[in-house]
């Protein structure tokens, strides 16, 4: 079987079509990030956090009230998958971590005792190790960006070390403008925190590797081709590349769509972001990265 | 196959390397499924004839992480203002100034407290020297020593007290029982300890903490002491409304009457101090607390306004133990005050054990002492019969008996503990030694086995899951080519596993994620080359040619665009912790050994398939 074989898109004359696409999605991210912000979660932010299973359904309204007696501030809880009755109860960082884990701990005891709470997970973090975590991020974020824009400058040209990093900014600012958008709408967590940040990364290295293989063969084909006008050699290399970019996604997106199902509550929100930045970094690699190789070559 | 012989050792060797290093993961599923058949006798039977086999075992298998396991995860910092203060020989108001400045400042942004410290020292006094606060001839700190060189010797005693922390607290992880703890120093002043199953993290939590600094100290002046009470509650005394509370506050200053004070809080609260705090001012007990007020009353009496009003050698602890329960049911502290000057401290004892009273069988410490510790503990309590001495650990004060008589023979013990657990921890603190600064917990997150052991289900599951339709997809679509892609994909995942075990790096659940991820991409190599050779056959040329040239031509994107990857997964691992170095390990194990088996692997199966065999591959 094949697909997408011979095509010939018109994806270069119609990239303006892309441009008003990627420019809504960006400018709708930035909105919703300004707007709606970003839940940021407790490896960035510090607090503590605990998983509760329980062997009866309780609704978090209920643990939360049962709770919000026995701590000076009311905690915020949240129901946490489906299996186990689980729910996640949050607390902000107080002088007191160990006090305020006991009160969680028998408040629960004494209100859902018959249901035999069990803290299955605690993740507490201080305020200046989130700190670091924070900083550890953004390094790693901006550590791999410019990486990238080096490697790309080496083996190709600088006009694609544009295009390439430009896609990969692109497929970032929307993701996060999607966990942005949706954090109220879906039924699990869309906090950041460290794993999603893993997967941010994780995007960038998979939409790069995507980028690159068209790239390479743009490069390719400036070699062949060289009497054509330097559009139809882009246009041409990406349809030319566009059967595997589209298998290669497809299979990725598969595993990915099996974490998210299977992976259990603990992965969802990574997986979430993958599935996403799967996507919008196919796309991006065709739309986004080429045709800014493409308008800077133009220009110059 | 002429040319492809180093290809073909090159895969025996790497898969033989991998069956070397995951066949102890092997054996010990087999062990870890004979012993849950087995019950009681026969199963301690087993254990006991296989126990040097089952400890090899375990070394030797692919290691999984606490969010898999189930345990405990915590990051330990080193207080290292505590350490200033502690080296300082000569405190003044100057020093505690700048040390809380520097603390201040070392907490906002990112320096660190040495640095912040003598920067602000010298802010303050170009000309001053840090020699006058830190001299010590013992460890090279002269009068005449440059602040540059007092620096350096806070520095390397820093750096050092990491190291001995790390030392001491792997001790006190091991007489505790840990299977298999890992214990390691992470930056400038941080340690972290992670301890697969555990199952009392506020026992093990009070273990790490405690600086184990155990003090000997004689008592405040009682009269001095109800003095200063009654200064502290005028302090905190709310601008009266009515005359009613003023003439009070008044009569309080020729007799102290508790009850007047108390009478006067009745009804509305017009002292802040009273809210949280019962002022009790007998003997040496300063006032009373409830465990839930602690850290109001901290904030009331622990500033240097309130330590003005108190006499200079005086200190105030609260109790290790409650001392009573309000009306409510809560649990009462005392607030004692104790001279600051320590008498004794357990650098003495050199032995302690848990013993029981005879009479009442409640657990206690008992300690023994060196020579020099046993001459000045016979000393000091033979000078001070009658009055009490107080037995103050790691800051809170256990009990303060009265000294019947001069104790000789360097005996003593910590009493009045609440259980037989607190009583060994107190001697395993004790035998490790004391921390040489406190430490705080920064970070703690852990994982019930039960949570663990469902993560591992589904982590599985999804990497079986993926696997399946992942090869099913490349069958259906490249035909034999898929097929010959699909062997890669499992080698390539033996591979993967081989090298985590290999580099003795640790499985998470991140980190399987991480392999379901590599399922996925791995594949695209062989996609890349199987679309080349398409694109060649479909020029007309021969399978052989058509094969040649499909990986000579999608080399250089594979290269490219994998190597860029690796690099991701480089900088995560560098700026990551603990789970996402999981992930990152295996995402750079996947890409390193899915290229091989994507363009080394299948290129043999391939060459022997069509020059030896002569058969035609279809690539669909």
């Amino acid at each position: 079987m094949r697909i997408f074989e011979n095509t010939n898109f018109a994806f270069t004359e119609s990239r303006n079509v892309g441009y008003i696409i990627s420019g809504t999605l960006i400018v709708l991210s930035l909105l919703s990030l300004t707007f709606n912000g970003l839940e940021l979660g407790i490896d960035f932010r510090g607090g503590m956090e605990f998983v509760v299973e329980l062997d009866e359904p309780h609704t978090a309204t209920e643990v939360r009230s049962a709770l919000a007696d026995v701590l000076v501030q009311a905690p915020e809880v949240k129901t946490y998958g489906v299996e186990n009755n689980a729910l996640i109860i949050r607390a902000a960082e107080t002088g007191n971590m160990r006090e305020v884990q006991t009160q969680i701990v028998e408040g629960l005891t004494a209100a859902f005792g018959a249901s035999n709470p069990q803290i299955v997970k605690t993740d507490i973090v201080g305020p200046r190790f989130a700190q670091d975590l924070q900083e550890g991020a953004i390094y790693s974020i901006l550590g791999s960006l410019l990486v990238i824009f080096v490697y790309i400058l080496i083996r190709f040209e600088w006009r694609f070390s544009v295009g390439a990093v430009a896609a990969l900014f692109h497929d970032v600012i929307i993701t996060l403008g999607m966990f942005s958008a949706l954090r109220f709408i879906v039924p699990f967590s869309l906090q950041v925190d460290q794993t999603i940040i893993a997967a941010f990364l994780t995007i960038v290295g998979y939409s790069l590797n995507d980028t690159v293989v068209v790239f390479d063969r743009i490069r390719e084909y400036t070699g062949i081709f060289k009497s054509e006008k330097y559009d139809v050699v882009v246009n041409r290399s990406i349809n030319n590349t566009l059967s595997r970019t589209v298998i290669t996604s497809g299979t990725t997106l598969l595993v990915v769509a099996i974490l998210f199902i299977f992976g259990g509550e603990v992965l969802r929100g990574f997986a979430f972001a993958l599935l996403i930045g799967i996507v919008i970094g196919t796309y991006s690699s065709i739309f986004v990265a080429s045709p800014v190789v493409l308008a800077l070559r133009q220009r110059t | 196959m002429q040319g492809n012989g180093l290809k073909v050792f090159l895969t025996a060797f790497f898969l033989v390397m991998s069956g070397y290093y995951l066949y102890p993961s092997v054996q010990g599923y087999f062990i870890d499924k004979k012993m849950d058949s087995l019950t009681g006798e026969e199963l301690a039977a087993y254990q006991a004839d296989n126990a040097a086999k089952i400890r090899t075992v375990n070394e030797e298998s692919l290691k999984l992480g606490l969010d898999l396991l189930g345990g405990m995860h915590v990051t330990l910092e080193i207080r290292v203002d505590a350490l200033i203060q502690e080296l300082a020989t000569d405190q003044d108001e100057t020093f505690e100034a700048v040390l809380a400045e520097a603390r201040d400042a070392s907490f906002d942004s990112d320096v660190s407290v040495i640095d912040a410290f003598v920067s602000s020292f010298e802010a303050r006094d170009p000309n001053a020297r840090l020699s006058r606060h830190f001299r010590n001839e013992a460890a090279g700190v002269t009068r005449r020593s440059t602040n540059d060189e007092v620096a350096a010797y806070l520095r390397t005693e820093a750096d050092e007290a990491v190291n001995r922390a790390i030392e001491i607290i792997r001790d006190r992880v091991d007489r505790y029982g840990v299977t298999e703890p890992a214990i390691q120093r992470q930056g400038s002043r941080r340690v972290i300890v992670e301890l697969p199953g555990i199952e009392d993290p506020d026992r093990v939590r009070g273990l790490l903490r405690g600086t184990a600094r155990l003090e000997f100290r004689l008592m405040a002046d009682p009269a001095d002491l109800v003095r200063s009470l009654q200064r502290v509650i005028e302090y905190y005394e709310v601008a009266p409304d009515s005359a009613d509370s003023g003439e009070d506050a008044a009569a309080a200053d020729t007799t102290f009457d508790v009850n007047d004070l108390l009478d006067n809080v009745d009804g509305a609260s017009t002292n802040t101090l009273l809210d949280v705090f019962q002022p009790i001012g007998q003997s040496v007990t300063f006032g009373a607390v409830t465990a839930a007020d602690t850290a109001a009353v901290n904030d009331l009496l622990f500033v240097p306004e309130v330590r003005a009003l108190l006499p200079r050698d005086v200190k105030l602890m609260y109790t290790a133990s409650p001392v009573g329960t309000t009306a409510n049911g809560e649990e009462l502290f005392y607030l004692i005050g104790v001279l600051s000057q320590t008498e004794l401290t357990g650098d003495v004892i050199t032995d302690a054990r848990v013993e029981f009273d005879q009479f009442t069988n409640v657990p206690e410490v008992s300690m023994t002492m060196n020579s020099e510790g046993s001459r000045t503990w016979a000393r000091l309590t033979g000078a001070n019969v009658g009055r009490n001495v107080a037995v103050v650990l790691d800051g809170v004060v256990y009990s303060y008996p009265t000294i019947q008589q001069q104790i000789n023979g360097g005996r003593t013990n910590i009493t009045n503990l609440d259980s037989r657990e607190e009583a060994s921890d107190i001697v395993t603190v004790l035998k490790s030694g004391a921390l040489p600064a406190p430490v705080e917990i920064v970070e703690e997150r852990t994982v019930g086995p039960s949570l663990g052991a469902r993560s591992i289900n589904n982590g599985l599951n999804s990497v079986m899951l993926g696997l399946v339709l992942v090869a099913l997809f490349m069958i259906f679509y490249y035909r034999t080519g898929g097929m010959v892609a699909d062997m890669a994909l499992i080698l390539n995942l033996l591979f993967v596993l081989g090298i985590l075990a290999g580099f003795n790096a640790t499985l998470t659940l991140p980190g399987i994620a991480g392999i379901v991820l590599t399922i996925g991409m791995a594949v695209d190599a062989n996609v890349l080359i199987f679309e080349r050779i398409r694109e060649e056959q479909s020029t007309g040329k021969t399978l052989k040619a058509a094969v040649d040239g499909g990986y000579s031509k999608a080399l250089s994107a594979i290269f490219d665009a994998n190597i860029t990857t690796f690099f991701v997964g480089v900088i995560l691992y560098s700026f990551g912790l603990g789970p996402i170095q999981g992930f990152a390990v295996t995402l750079m194990a996947g890409i390193l050994s899915s290229m091989f088996t994507a363009i080394v692997f299948t290129r043999i199966i391939f060459d022997y398939m069509i020059s030896e065999r002569r058969m035609t591959v279809s690539y669909g």
